[in-house]
């Protein structure tokens, strides 16, 4: 296996149960999944079928009922809950269906907030912010609230906010979701060049059979199961 | 594209200066975002300090108008007799204490003073109570003070008597000149006071002597006598030495006085009661308010508090955004706060009421309402514990 190939994520018999006793109920049931340094994965699946749940549980954000997850060469479910948000900031990033910035700051800020708390110091961290929103072409907008912000125009900033101090893994939960059809097609293409160009390992939820045909794997999931795990044939 | 190595992970974890600095800023951001909100809670702040201080003060007030004649006085040690319990004459001593007194070392100079209550006719009729004093020329330790109208040396004259300027009309429009009855004797007014107004009636002064047979008085009695000491001496010498000379007289410092005095107030009156009650009261609006508001704030925000916590905040740097914004809270709203009680207090001012403001007093109810804020902040925190980062999925 060469190194470009190297297993970032490696998830094995991951299964998760919600609430106890009579109300328990089991959203994932035994899933493996894996995805490698560079790659560009998408997961589908009905409503409900547990998409979110997994990418929780790989984002370190859920501990999963039993099963075993390992990111890079760190065991993430032997963690305690307190080491989540230290595994978190050490590996991932993470793009919401609404943006989720602070409606309270700048793009800028809102970038060099991810940074500050992965360690930079403040000068740095808003520099390194202009940068990567430039990078999203998005320079002229640093002193923007989210407000004044188009919803594309927001997304990318997450995805600026998400890149920024470059965790080697990225999880977007339907990020196209909210956007236009043309618009969702660009922040998938930005997604996707941060795998191909920049060797994240991104992973992606989606409905959106439109943007199926960026992905390097295609992963079905359905009743807490994975259906089918196969290449991407291209049209 | 493989030059970007993903190594060292764990040092991605930011130290505390760096989290507090970031946690600031986004308090501050999120505090200001919604400014009709923070003026709401800062209002409430603002009357929490304001009505605080101001129950306080007058508190403070009540005190001072209580102990002003010992303040006034400049005596060191005062002999009082030994039933005394507060500045009120209960049963006259005899004169030699005096004797004593100025016979003893380290004592500059003792002074007796009469201090009684007594009536003053009205042109119309009827009478008013005073507080008379008797007070020894030419050192006039007794007081009267701030003469403004007149001079304290008529005092010397026969006859002639010293009243309160803020009185002056309910003791039936008093002048210099003026020509009253006080306890059947017609005395002229030969000065006016400002600011003389004790808790109860307002002071009248009268030379020692004419005081004397006012009140009748014996001649080998007083009612207290000031003493002064001598630079350097040791006031607790001083009273043992007198009180080994004299076992049947009880001799108290200026401080142990005034102690004596407040805590008399406080245990005759409900006044300690009443204003304790009413800051306390000031307090607990305060936090509720402010209680309420950083909780509401904290669920207006929520979102943006889980995804804080998804993208790597702890439950700590949450806390942290809180804590500042309930500090920031309390310290704006006590600098407003104080300034406008300040301005109050000063518009109010009169000799009937006089809210005192010491800088102490502005110092602690800052410090208090800081504590305040961040204990009303604890449910906001205990909020924040249960955000599940996984909402932001969602
Ligand atoms: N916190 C929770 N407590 C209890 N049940 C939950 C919880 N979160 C999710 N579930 C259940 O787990 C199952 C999987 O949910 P999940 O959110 O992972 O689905 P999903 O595939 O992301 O769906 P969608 O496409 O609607 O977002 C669902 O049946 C859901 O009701
Ligand atoms: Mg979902």
């Amino acid at each position: 296996m060469s190194a470009s190939t190297k297993r970032v994520i490696d998830a094995r018999g991951v299964i998760k149960e919600y609430g106890d006793g009579s109300t328990k109920f089991r959203a994932l049931r035994g899933v493996d999944f894996h995805a490698h340094e560079g790659e560009f994965v998408i997961l589908s699946g009905p409503s409900g079928s547990g998409k979110t749940t997994l990418v929780s549980i790989l984002g370190c954000v859920l501990s999963a009922t039993s099963g075993q997850v390992r990111v890079l060469d760190e065991m993430i479910t032997s963690a305690t809950e307190a080491e989540l948000p230290k595994l978190r900031l050490a590996y991932i990033g993470f793009i919401f269906q609404g943006h989720n910035l602070i409606a309270s700051m700048t793009a800028q800020e809102n970038v060099a907030l991810m940074l500050a708390l992965r360690g930079w110091n403040h000068v740095d961290a808003q520099k390194e912010a202009a940068r990567l929103l430039s990078l999203v072409e998005l320079g002229d907008k640093v002193g923007s609230l989210p407000a004044d912000l188009s919803g594309g125009q927001r997304q990318r900033v997450s995805i600026a906010r998400c890149i920024a101090g470059n965790p080697p893994i990225v999880l977007a939960d339907e990020p196209t979701a909210s956007l236009d059809a043309q618009t969702g097609q660009l922040v998938t293409e930005v997604l996707h060049n941060l795998a191909k160009k920049r060797g994240h390992t991104v992973v992606t939820v989606t409905h959106d059979n439109r943007i199926y045909h960026f992905a390097d794997r295609i992963v079905h999931i359905e009743d807490g199961v994975i259906l089918d795990d196969k290449k991407e044939t291209h049209p | 594209m493989s030059d970007l190595a993903f190594t060292a992970p764990k040092k991605a974890f930011a130290p505390a200066a760096i989290r507090w600095r970031t946690m600031i800023t986004i308090a501050w951001r999120m505090m200001f975002h919604n400014k009709l909100k923070m003026l709401g809670t800062l209002i409430g702040v603002v009357f929490a300090v304001v009505l605080s201080n101001q129950q306080a003060g007058t508190f403070m007030g009540l005190i001072k108008k209580n102990t002003m004649f010992v303040d006034y006085s400049g005596a060191d040690l005062w002999i009082v007799s030994p039933s005394t319990l507060t500045l009120q004459a209960t049963k006259p001593m005899g004169i030699s204490a005096l004797y004593t007194a100025r016979a003893t070392r380290g004592v500059a100079w003792a002074e007796p003073l009469l201090y009684a209550g007594a009536a003053i006719q009205l042109p119309a009729g009827g009478t008013e109570p005073i507080q008379f004093v008797g007070t020894s020329a030419p050192r006039f330790a007794g007081g009267p003070w701030n003469v403004v109208a007149g001079s304290r040396e008529s005092l010397m004259r026969p006859n002639t008597m010293i009243f309160e300027d803020s009185e002056r009309e309910r003791l039936g429009g008093l002048n210099l000149g003026s020509v009253r009855e006080v306890n059947g004797t017609k005395v002229q007014v030969g000065g006016i006071t400002w600011g003389l107004l004790p808790f109860g009636p307002s002071f009248a002064f009268a030379e020692y002597e004419l005081a004397r047979r006012m009140l009748r008085v014996d001649q080998d009695q007083t009612h207290f006598v000031l003493l002064g000491l001598e630079p350097g001496a040791d006031p607790e010498a001083v009273k043992k030495a007198i009180m080994s000379r004299a076992p049947e007289l009880k001799v108290v410092g200026r401080e142990e006085f005034r102690g004596m005095i407040i805590s008399f107030l406080l245990r005759r009156s409900p006044i300690g009661i009443t204003f304790g009650t009413s800051t306390v009261f000031a307090l607990i609006v305060g936090f509720v308010i402010v209680s309420l508001s950083m909780f509401s704030a904290v669920v207006d925000n929520i979102r943006e508090f889980g995804t804080l916590k998804a993208i790597g905040a702890t439950n700590g740097d949450l806390a942290k955004i809180v804590v500042t914004q309930s500090i920031t809270f309390a310290l704006m709203g006590s600098l407003l706060g104080l300034a406008a009680i300040t301005r109050i207090a000063a518009a109010i001012r009169s000799p009937k009421l006089a809210v005192q403001l010491p800088p102490q007093m502005l110092l602690g109810t800052t410090v208090v309402m800081i504590l305040m804020c961040v204990a009303a902040s604890s449910l906001a925190i205990l909020r924040l514990r249960k955000v599940e980062p996984g909402m932001v999925f969602r």
